[in-house]
């Protein structure tokens, strides 16, 4: 930090011009915006404080603040930061510090060096709001934030009293255009190489299906319209009641709660791999999952190809091997007939046919009545989809609050208005009472087709739970008690199991997707297969995808040919920046003529007679006509008169003319030279 | 660039008025010659301006001839004219006039200045106070005076030539940048070649030749003249030299502040003027280049000497910077 002292000394040349000043606090701004929902709202407060103090230090109101003053800031900074509650070394810690450093500097920013620092910290930040989010539209709005901090840059550096903050800006946008060709060779061949260091990740809560299921719980993620994932599928799309979206498996169940049990042990895939092997039909597609900060993934039944990374475990659910904190790109093969546990071993048994000793005793009584009467596992589960079929079940997004304990009895013979939850979970519950294994799967039901792209989109709203039964035989089978209490759910999608009342609670955008063919929608459609293409092409575009299109445009990759690769790109690009720059600088003469003249001036030149710049085309003709000792009259007023006079003919036997003249004395011109010389 | 001809001249005469403007600008050329001797490149760039209804200004040191000039001018040209002298202490109501009471009619009355001419020679402008000047202001450019409220038109056509000291010298008010870029051209004499003032001091003073000019064109034959400086032709190349000239008096760093549309419209009027003094129909480069140091130097300002009078040196930088062909 300067001292007081040094501030005196410093010389005019050195201080900030008052103009590119202006334009250095609104990239402050433009670059703290993104991250502001990031950290905590009493350092957006500090900012803002900072900012007001500096405009009055602008307006010559306040002073800079002294040393005692930056010191105590300082540790205030520190203090605030380490009890605000954000992990030690959090993202959000690290950038929370970075923006309050940043905000200071602003009112001791006093020396073209201060903000110096100041602008290649904005340049930082732009990175860093990339750690948080790689979406199209905040790229977009980074590239803008780019170009504002590089215009106060330019301004910086421009003549005290030629500082426009327009022609800045102009300025900086041709700089960053010329840039973004570099960027996209950059983009394209730079080796990916693996963090040297771990940077820690965002931990901020996302939207999305739990660990924990409360019936209820899936209910409010309807309200949520955002994306959980996009799929791509190789062939088809498979219909609408097919898209069971499994992530998770819950099997615990305490206090009105399901949640997911300790991890299973994960299976051999090339068993997997080996028992589907003669498997007729086979579902190839691939899936853009949005950040959940969980490990876990989401696949239609049954995943038998999946990639290194990933873990099928016992319960045949995905696992990647670290939480998903930006958008992952997997790549998955599912075969729909493929049977899941032929034969159940007595540790699983054991935990999906667990229940606490207490809940629900009415439930109880009512399954071991029910399993009496009909005797199989399978025969009971379609007299639980009956009843739920024809008694006074409804399906509705409103359910009403259930106590803790003995909630499915209060639903199931009270209430009887509920979710997908509620009617799995009582399903799951019920047969567990008779011994008959069974667990809730949760995940997402459905999916939109985007008809300009073809992928398929999960958003949240399609959220949804269903049981899984273990039956002699077959495996683990797919029940879907809201099949049966609102088959409209599972044929096309959520808006049409809806009711009035239901829709009123759901978004405006929600409403929007529902609405069909409206304008709003096709526009949210196109927006949508933007987004995917960004994923696809540049989110996703990682070290695998990198060395496939190296090798389809270099052959064999070797360091020395990706060096190549970026040199020519980098050279293409600086000759494309090169020649726009020159053919901008050096218009063409448009005038026939005047080209004419003009190659005949370049002609001479090289032999060593160059017009001078301000001498005219007469003046030059009669110099060079003199030197060749040749009458420079006829040639003179028929190149004055095509040049300059507008009424002459410039017809194509007039230029014929003039290149005739041109010549004759260019060669009596060198003719004689040469002559004299010899 | 339009050609513009003028409505008055149809194409029959064309060629007959071709030849007779060529005689009458000899004649005056010549008879301006026999006044001011061996100066007949100012001759030509104050007919010029004349020629392109532009004001004149002639700036020089005392005794070198100037108000010779301006009234030979004034004289050849056939045209009323009226002399001011300027000094420190004319009034604004000495150039333009004054509202008097009449006894007789029992009513105010306007009494015309010597502003009501079609040539004004304003001798000496930059001795007379800032105020004085700029009476001036409104007559050069719209061609009327506003007095008491009322709008009164100038006779038709109305010249201001003025002569000034170079401001140096003591006593004088330099002109504003306002007023002098009213002015189409400023020229020099300079000091007369050594034969010419032989001839000079040999033959006794001019003023008796001046007095005994006749007029050599009538009103109708000056205004034949300026429609054909209007009839000149400007080509696109020639148009893109001028505005290369434009352009690098507004971007180059020695210019305190560039050249005004209005120098630019100058420097386009005066060099189809000098075309037509040179019996060419349309501008060559060689034109723009005669007319340029006279229209553009009292127009610019060096920006290291933001107050001093560096435009001679500038628009030698105009020229010898700015290429003639693109």
């Amino acid at each position: 930090m300067a001292s007081a002292a040094d501030s005196l000394s410093v010389g005019i040349a050195y201080q900030i011009p008052r103009n590119s000043l202006m334009l250095l606090m609104v990239s402050q701004v433009v670059v703290v915006l993104p991250l502001i929902v990031h950290i905590s709202p009493w350092i957006v407060a500090v900012c803002l404080i900072c900012g007001y103090w500096r405009s009055g230090v602008y307006q010559g109101r306040w002073g800079y603040p002294s040393g005692l003053v930056k010191t105590l800031l300082v540790i205030g900074a520190v203090a605030g930061i380490a009890f605000s509650g954000y992990g030690s070394f959090s993202l959000e810690a690290a950038t929370s510090l970075l923006v309050l450093a940043f905000a200071l500097k602003l009112v001791e920013m006093k020396n073209r060096r201060d903000a110096y620092l100041v602008i290649y910290l904005c340049y930082f930040l732009i990175a860093t709001a990339f750690l948080f989010d790689q979406s199209m539209a905040l790229t977009a709005y980074e590239v803008l934030a780019a170009v504002v901090v590089t215009a106060a840059m330019v301004g910086m550096n421009q003549m005290q009293s030629r500082v426009r903050p327009l022609a800045s800006l102009k300025i900086a946008a041709a700089l960053i255009a010329q840039a973004l060709p570099l960027t996209l060779v950059l983009f394209l061949f730079f080796p990916r190489v693996a963090p040297l260091w771990s940077i820690p990740m965002p931990s901020a809560a996302t939207t999305g299906i739990s660990d924990k299921i409360t019936p209820g719980d899936v209910a409010n993620l309807t309200q949520s319209d955002e994306l959980a994932f996009r799929a791509v599928f190789d062939e088809a799309v498979p219909a609408q009641r097919d898209l069971y979206w499994r992530g998770l498996v819950y099997s615990e169940f305490r206090f009105g709660t399901w949640a997911v049990a300790e991890p299973l042990d994960a299976l051999d895939p090339l068993d997997i791999e080996e028992a589907s092997a003669d498997s007729p039909e086979r579902i190839g597609y691939e899936v853009f999952l949005e950040p959940t900060q969980s490990k876990w993934l989401f696949s239609l039944d049954t995943p038998v190809a999946y990639g290194g990374r990933i873990d099928l475990l016992g319960d045949y659910r995905l696992l990647n091997a670290e939480p998903v904190l930006s958008v992952l790109r997997y790549r998955l093969a599912s075969d729909p007939n493929f049977t899941m546990d032929a034969e159940l071993s007595d540790a699983i048994r054991a935990r999906e046919t667990e229940l606490p000793p207490q809940d629900n005793p009415r439930l109880r009584e009512y399954a071991q009545a029910l399993y009496a009467q009909t005797g199989s596992a399978q025969a009971m589960v379609e007299a639980m989809l009956d009843e739920i079929r024809t008694g006074p079940y409804s399906y509705t997004l409103q359910p009403p609050v259930l106590p803790r304990l003995n909630s499915i009895d209060a639903f199931w013979f009270e209430s009887r208005r509920g979710f997908c939850s509620h009617y799995a979970g009582t399903m799951v519950f019920a047969l567990r009472a008779v011994g008959i294994p069974a667990r809730m799967v949760g995940g997402y039901q459905g999916g939109e087709v985007n008809n300009v792209t073809g992928h398929v989109v999960v958003r949240q709203y399609q959220a949804h739970a269903w049981i899984e039964v273990w039956l002699p035989g077959q495996g683990w089978t797919r029940y879907d008690p809201t099949a049966a209490v609102a088959p409209a759910r599972v044929e096309n999608g959520l808006d049409a199991a809806l009711s009035s009342e239901d829709r009123a609670v759901l978004s405006f955008l929600t409403s929007a997707r529902f609405g069909g063919e409206g304008l709003l929608n096709s526009m949210l459609e196109f927006v949508d297969s933007l987004e995917h293409r960004w994923n696809l092409w540049v989110v996703g575009y990682d070290a695998s995808t990198q060395s496939d299109l190296l090798s389809d445009l270099l052959g064999e990759v070797t360091p020395a040919r990706v060096g190549m690769a970026i040199l020519a790109g980098g050279g293409l690009c600086l000759v494309i920046v090169t020649l726009t720059l020159f053919l901008r600088r050096r218009p063409q003469p448009k005038h026939p003529a005047e080209r004419l003249f003009q190659a005949f001036c370049n002609a001479m030149a090289r032999q060593g007679h160059a017009r001078g710049v301000d001498e005219t085309p007469a003046a030059y003709i009669r110099r060079l006509a003199r030197l060749a000792q040749l009458d420079a009259e006829p040639l003179v007023n028929r190149l004055q008169a095509s040049l300059y006079d507008p009424e002459a003919a410039s017809g194509g036997t007039d230029s014929r003319a003039l290149r005739q003249d041109f010549r004759k004395l260019r060669f009596k011109l060198a003719f004689g030279t040469t002559g004299n010389a010899s | 660039m339009q050609t513009y001809s003028s409505s008055t001249t149809t194409l029959e005469d064309a060629g007959a008025s071709r030849t007779q403007v060529k005689e009458h600008i000899q004649s005056l050329v010549d008879a301006l010659n026999g006044v001011l001797l061996g100066k007949e490149q100012q001759i030509k760039l104050a007919l010029a301006c004349i020629f392109a209804r532009g004001h004149l200004l002639i700036e020089d040191l005392p005794g070198m001839g100037k108000t010779l000039l301006s009234h030979a001018l004034a004289k050849t040209l056939g045209l009323s004219y009226n002399r001011i002298q300027f000094t420190s202490d004319v009034l604004p109501s000495d150039i333009i006039g004054a509202t008097i009471f009449d006894k007789q009619t029992n009513a105010f009355r306007f009494v015309e200045g010597p502003l009501f001419a079609q040539v004004v020679l304003a001798d000496e402008i930059n001795r007379a106070t800032p105020k004085s000047q700029s009476a001036l202001l409104e007559a050069m450019e719209e061609r009327q005076v506003t007095t008491d409220g009322e709008s009164l038109p100038l006779p038709e056509p109305f010249f201001v030539i003025a002569t000034q000291n170079p401001s140096t010298q003591a006593g004088t008010f330099p002109l504003p940048e306002s007023q002098l870029d009213r002015f189409l051209m400023r020229i020099e004499l300079g000091y007369p070649e050594p034969a010419a003032e032989r001839e000079l001091l040999l033959n006794g003073d001019r003023r008796v030749v001046a007095e005994q000019l006749q007029a050599l064109l009538n009103l109708s034959e000056l205004r034949q003249i300026q429609a054909a400086v209007d009839a000149i032709k400007v080509s696109e190349p020639l148009v893109d030299y001028v505005q290369r000239l434009v352009a690098f008096s507004r971007q180059g760093t020695e210019f305190a502040f560039g050249l005004s549309p209005r120098g630019a419209l100058a420097l386009m009027q005066s060099a189809k003027s000098w075309a037509l003094l040179h019996n060419r129909s349309h501008v060559v480069p060689e034109d723009v280049q005669a007319i340029l140091p006279s229209v553009v130097e009292h127009r610019l300002r060096e920006s290291a000497d933001f107050a001093g009078h560096g435009g001679g040196a500038l628009a030698q930088k105009l020229l010898g910077s700015v290429d003639v062909v693109s």
